[in-house]
């Protein structure tokens, strides 16, 4: 081959207990191009990058670096070998200066004592080259999420790294900022750096990506040029078919107001000021109203407060007209209230009861499953066994599974079986296709609408505009803690929401 | 008050060592439970020395074999500590115990092997390890932990080696992520704990008396040192602090029977006490702004990202 | 449905397995120490005297390794149930301590009958078990070092009281420690039914029978009962806990209350069947039996029922000890095993891992003709 790879990557397979994360997967990088690796979760792009990283071994397979064969053991190796990466979840230390960070590994020393002024002519050089504004003395945990990220960037830059990985670097960005952070990959493709980019994002790919490889289910499935293929191919090939964009529902009919929820305040944990400043609205019977926004302006908090999870600082919730500002989780749960939690793993399930013991979690102190404080296996069993049949959770020893061996699929299918379930006047559900692959994505869709439905109130936060868009009859904008909008999405598009969720645009007297 | 000046020193120096070899396994992201086996094992071995050593030894080379042993036994001992939590994955806190507990039953063997008898008591001389200022009777011992305190200050905040050990304790991920090898800085950490905490249970018993029952350990100053440690916030400087703190209300436990606080009527076991007090204060108050190294106590696992 | 049993069946024995591993290495290095110490006499006037336990003085060794199994019991029970409920109680000697504490003061003091006795220790044990739990709920403290702390501050609180500069009631400055109970306060004295003259000891009382009760009791509890449902899932994952609408901070104090009520009532048992007298000038370490029900917890792993065997072996074995001829052993020797049997559980589940993995391949072999049916069961 006449062609100039800077990277080779030839029929890598990497295993995990239970299963093959890549099998036989072969990419090929052009210096100076911005290549694209498209997947959907779960399909093996971190795995493979964290093969070409250092982090992992693969049991299979070889990388070229400009031709010849190099082995990657550790990130000090992939680091002289030139390549860089920004990780999804930033690898910063918290406590340390944005300086200590970018230096962390590759530290200007004279026998052994760090030369922070060396260190620090260096970045500031490299952040004026390339317009990434930081301030080298501020710490990790005092900047924002955007600035976290261009101290990510140049740790690369600092380290004179010419291929570059980002690994799905716009989920938690603004549109504004993944703007900026397209325009800012453009300028290293100028300079002659090669990226790989992360991501399951179609527009971002078409924007700003010269070729895409395209995984599925830990194969490679092809690399194709952009500038000869379209959005819909690229769909088609990661996930195998054409995507049904469109949930099938009839119009909503809502009936009465259950949820009512005003002014509610919510303080951060995060910082000192409050993640939910005064948001009022109310969901009625039948309708699927959904909280959009990007992460973290408030969504989690506002979802706490009304589950219980968290105290609320201000403001009142209703629920089909009782004031249940300060009840318990236990009561709100009586009363009607179900919880499709937003973080499986840390709220959802305890992972090592089995299935069973999980699928009473919210009722096992109810008469039909104890007696005098002792629990009742039998109608505990019997109960996990229906739920199990009925919504088809799958594991390898029904209601003895322990859950943390299950898959995350199945997980999330046994919690959403488990709160429909108990029939809930009011079924709250974040994020609830989380992590699922398109067929697991596609089920809960069509449970939760038929939900709406049988009458419920549904109030869903989702981070997705697909999801937002073709689920709920009404939307609302958050943004920063407040509602900046509400919308019909038969009369709105993706681009207008995209604006509110940014913070460009408010309506007036939302609120 | 010369009295009271003197122990406050001599024991201060103790906690202060003993809580820095804490500080440096914690900022590692181990934590150190085992401290005050560490002592007893450190202690041991450099009294065997001591005791063994022919009398006509020179009082320098005494001194720096007795401190070496005694920081090499310290070493040995927390490597158990670090194998078993950093390679193993074992529960940090309960490896803590099991070593506390193991020292003890080891250095009673051990010093009554060495006696050949029933007695845990090994006798010794400790004038090689004293000096006088200005009739105010010191031990070597507080030179060498100033010195200590100030290469510790140094080589946490002012070298390569301190910013990446910090990194693994925080974030061993992150560090992992640009080369550094977490379970390499983590068995630094911990040997440097055992170095530290050698040395200061031999600092512990030699100054003051010419006999120790091992039988009694260093009755729970590895743990007290703890306290210094989170007191001090697991700052160098601030652990001096702490360290002299606490040293005071010790010394008081001792002599205050001496002094004009006789009139308190309080016994030695409130001042022992305070202490402990103090620090759970502290905890309290800083609970909510916790200066911990973050990873501290979680076992690093190379395949969890 | 057999199958599933089986599966349970393989989990349990590869823990039991995993602790019995344990301990044959904890007596291999204890040999290979005996036999450093002393070459000559380390297999028959050594290792065999450990092995034998109580049984070599028969019946006066067994009646030592009873009593002192009681209360191992006990802090064996605080601290696994303390692990069930995913806290670490090292704070079990602080409240063995107070429990000894209430159970003297009760006995010599106020001469109150045994049973009371016994619950003004399980009392005392209780609070001192509470403070670190409170800690924890409130200001999420880890509570071991508020236990560590706790543990120190009650021994000294304890000495300062029993003691008072020698002129405490409850202490007799002739013994440098509080009054007998067999000739000061009989009454508080644990019946003994006969015990004591079967064994040929003066304080093998019912003790042992009370601690096998409470920890079936405890395993009750914590394995069929909401409450024990509760606690666990606490333990397990505080936030789906809290989730599920479960008080995780109630039952964070409720579990360390218990912890220590355990270990208190521990105390009680030792002290009242008049097992040994208190020392208030002992200032400088804390009762052993706190931190060796570490260790029984530990070997049990964490089970209620598993505690009284690990118990029972770990008294047996420092009954053992202490039978050592000391002119050519030190007794720690029986310390020194149990040392490092803890120091091994601590990373036992790595051995249970390697076990269990062993236990499934060998299944895989015998199973392979049962394979097929598997996929077939998933897909219903």
């Amino acid at each position: 081959m006449a062609e100039d790879f800077v990277i080779e990557m030839q029929h890598i397979t990497k295993e995990f207990p239970g299963i093959k994360a890549n099998d036989d997967i072969t990419l090929q990088l052009r210096r100076g191009e911005v290549h694209a690796l498209l997947g959907e979760n779960g399909a093996g792009k971190s795995t493979l990058m964290s093969v070409l990283f250092g982090l992992y071994q693969p049991e299979k397979g070889i990388i070229k670096k400009d031709g010849k064969e190099v082995r990657i053991k550790d990130p000090n190796d992939a680091n002289d070998l030139g390549i860089g990466m920004v990780h999804q979840h930033f690898k910063l230390v918290e406590c340390f200066s944005v300086l200590d960070n970018i230096m962390l590994g590759v530290e200007p020393c004279k026998g052994g004592f760090l030369q922070k002024d060396v260190a620090r002519k260096k970045v500031v050089a490299l952040s004026e080259k390339y317009g990434l504004r930081v301030d080298p003395d501020a710490l990790v945990s005092e900047i924002s999420v955007g600035m976290q990220q261009r101290v990510e960037i140049l740790k690369m830059l600092y380290r004179d790294n010419e291929i570059l990985i980002f690994d799905e670097p716009t989920a938690v960005l603004t549109p504004q900022e993944i703007e900026e952070l397209m325009e800012i990959m453009r300028g290293f493709k100028k300079e002659g750096k090669s990226i790989l980019f992360i991501t399951h994002k179609l527009n971002e790919i078409m924007e700003v990506a010269d070729r895409c490889t395209v995984l599925r289910k830990g194969k490679g499935i092809g690399t194709v040029n952009i500038a000869d293929t379209t959005k819909e191919e690229l769909s088609r090939m990661m996930v195998g078919r054409d995507v049904q964009f469109e949930v099938e529902k009839v119009p909503a009919k809502p009936g009465e107001v259950v949820l009512d929820i005003q002014d509610m305040v919510v303080p951060s944990k995060v910082h000192k000021n409050n993640a939910v400043k005064g948001v009022s609205f109310q969901v009625r019977q039948g309708e699927i109203v959904c909280l959009a926004g990007i992460e973290g302006n408030g969504q989690t908090e506002l979802i706490y407060g009304l589950t219980g999870l968290e105290k609320i600082t201000g403001g009142k919730v209703l629920f089909q007209g009782k004031d249940i500002t300060h009840a318990t989780i236990r009561e709100r749960s009586k009363s009607g209230m179900s919880h499709i939690p937003e973080d499986r793993h840390k709220h959802g399930l305890v992972l090592d009861y089995t299935l069973e013991k999980n699928m009473v979690l919210q009722r096992y102190w109810e008469p039909e499953f104890q007696h005098n404080g002792f629990i009742r296996r039998d109608a505990v069993r019997r109960y996990s066994d229906r739920l199990i049949r009925e919504y088809d959770v799958r594991s390898s020893q029904g209601s003895e599974t322990i859950v943390r061996g299950m898959s995350g699929g199945n997980q999330q299918k046994a919690i959403i079986a488990r709160e429909i379930d108990r029939d809930p006047k009011l079924l709250v559900a974040v994020q609830p296709t989380r992590g699922l692959d398109v067929g697991a994505i596609e089920n809960v869709h069509k449970q939760i609408v038929a939900q709406r439905d049988a009458g419920k109130a549904v109030l869903l936060v989702s981070l997705e505009l697909d999801e937002v868009m073709n689920l709920s009859d009404r939307i609302l904008v958050m943004y920063e803690g407040e509602i900046v909008g509400e919308f019909d999405p038969r009369t709105t598009t993706v681009q207008e929401l995209g604006l509110y969720m940014a913070g460009a645009k408010k309506q007036q007297g939302v609120q | 008050m010369l009295l009271l000046i003197k122990y406050t020193l001599l024991y201060g120096i103790v906690l202060m060592l003993v809580a820095l070899g804490g500080m440096f396994s914690e900022h590692s992201g181990v934590i150190n439970i085992a401290l005050e086996g560490i002592m007893v094992i450190g202690g041991l071995a450099g009294v065997l020395v001591v005791a063994a050593l022919p009398a006509g030894t020179s009082p320098a080379i005494l001194v720096a074999l007795a401190i070496l042993v005694a920081a090499a036994a310290g070493m040995v001992y927390a490597l158990l500590l670090a194998f078993a939590s950093i390679h193993l994955k074992a529960d940090q806190t309960v490896g803590g115990t099991a070593l506390n507990m193991l020292a003890t039953a080891i250095a009673i063997i051990l010093a009554k092997n060495f006696n050949g008898s029933t007695s845990a008591k090994i006798s010794y001389t400790n004038k090689a390890f004293l000096f006088n200022i200005g009739g105010l009777e010191l031990s070597v011992f507080i030179p060498l932990g100033l010195v200590l305190l100030i290469v510790s200050y140094v080589v946490m905040y002012k070298t390569r080696f301190g910013l990446r050990l910090r990194a693994c304790g925080e974030h061993p991920q992150a560090a992992n992520s640009v080369g550094i090898s977490v379970y390499t800085m983590r068995y630094c950490g911990v040997l440097i704990s055992g170095l530290l905490g050698g040395i200061g249970g031999l600092a512990y018993v030699i100054p003051s008396v010419q006999t120790w029952n091992f039988e009694v350990g260093v009755a729970g100053t590895g743990f007290l040192a703890l306290a210094v440690m989170i007191f001090g916030q697991w700052k160098p400087i601030n652990i001096f602090g702490a360290a002299m703190f606490f040293a005071v209300f010790k010394s008081l436990a001792n002599i205050a029977d001496s002094t004009i606080l006789a009139q308190l009527g309080w016994s030695n076991n409130i001042y022992n006490m305070m202490p402990f007090i103090a620090s759970m204060v502290i905890l309290a108050f800083t609970s909510k702004n916790s200066m911990a190294p973050k990873a501290e106590g979680i076992p690093y696992d190379k395949s969890s990202r | 449905m057999a199958k599933n049993n089986f599966l349970g069946l393989r989990q349990k024995s590869s823990g039991i397995l995993a602790s019995l591993l344990c301990i044959l290495i904890g007596l291999a290095i204890g040999l290979v120490a005996l036999f450093i110490i002393n070459f000559q006499h380390a297999w028959g006037d050594g290792f065999i005297r450990i092995i034998q336990g109580g049984f070599y003085d028969f019946p006066y060794g067994v009646g030592k390794t009873l009593t002192s199994a009681a209360p191992l019991i006990m802090t064996g029970l605080s601290v696994a149930f303390a692990f069930k409920t995913g806290l670490f109680n090292i704070g079990a000697a602080g409240q063995y301590t107070l429990g000894a504490f209430g159970a003297l003061y009760c006995a010599l003091m106020l001469g109150l009958p045994w049973y009371l006795c016994l619950l003004a220790a399980t009392l005392f044990g209780a609070v001192w078990g509470a403070i670190p739990g409170i800690f924890k709920a409130y200001l999420n403290i880890n509570e071991v070092i508020t236990s560590i702390m706790f543990n120190w501050i009650g021994l000294y609180l304890v000495n300062e009281i029993v003691y008072a500069r020698g002129t405490g009631a409850m202490y007799d400055a002739h013994n440098t420690r509080t009054w007998k109970l067999a000739t000061n306060a009989p009454q508080a004295l644990i019946p003994s039914c006969g015990m004591s003259e079967l064994f040929h000891t003066n304080n093998t009382t019912i003790a042992i029978f009370l601690a096998i009760v409470v920890a079936i009791v405890v395993w009750v509890v914590l394995d069929k009962t909401t409450f024990g449902y509760e606690l666990k899932a606490v333990g397990l994952n505080k936030n789906a806990a809290k989730y599920a609408g479960i008080n995780e901070k109630k039952n964070i104090i409720l579990s360390m209350t218990i912890a220590g009520a355990l270990a208190g009532f521990g105390a009680g048992l030792f002290y009242l069947s008049g097992g040994g007298e208190w020392n208030p000038l002992n200032s400088t370490s804390l009762p052993a039996m706190g931190f060796n029900g570490i260790a029984t917890a530990l070997l049990a792993g964490s089970h209620p029922i598993g505690t009284i065997f690990s118990s029972l072996f770990i008294s047996h074995i420092t009954v053992g000890g202490s039978f050592l001829p000391t002119k050519y052993f030190p007794t720690e020797i029986a310390d020194l095993i149990s040392g490092i049997i803890i120091y091994l559980c601590a990373f036992s589940m790595l051995f249970r891992g390697r076990i269990e993995k062993l236990l499934l391949r060998d299944q895989d072999k015998t199973n392979v003709n049962a394979e097929p049916a598997k996929p077939k069961k998933e897909g219903v």
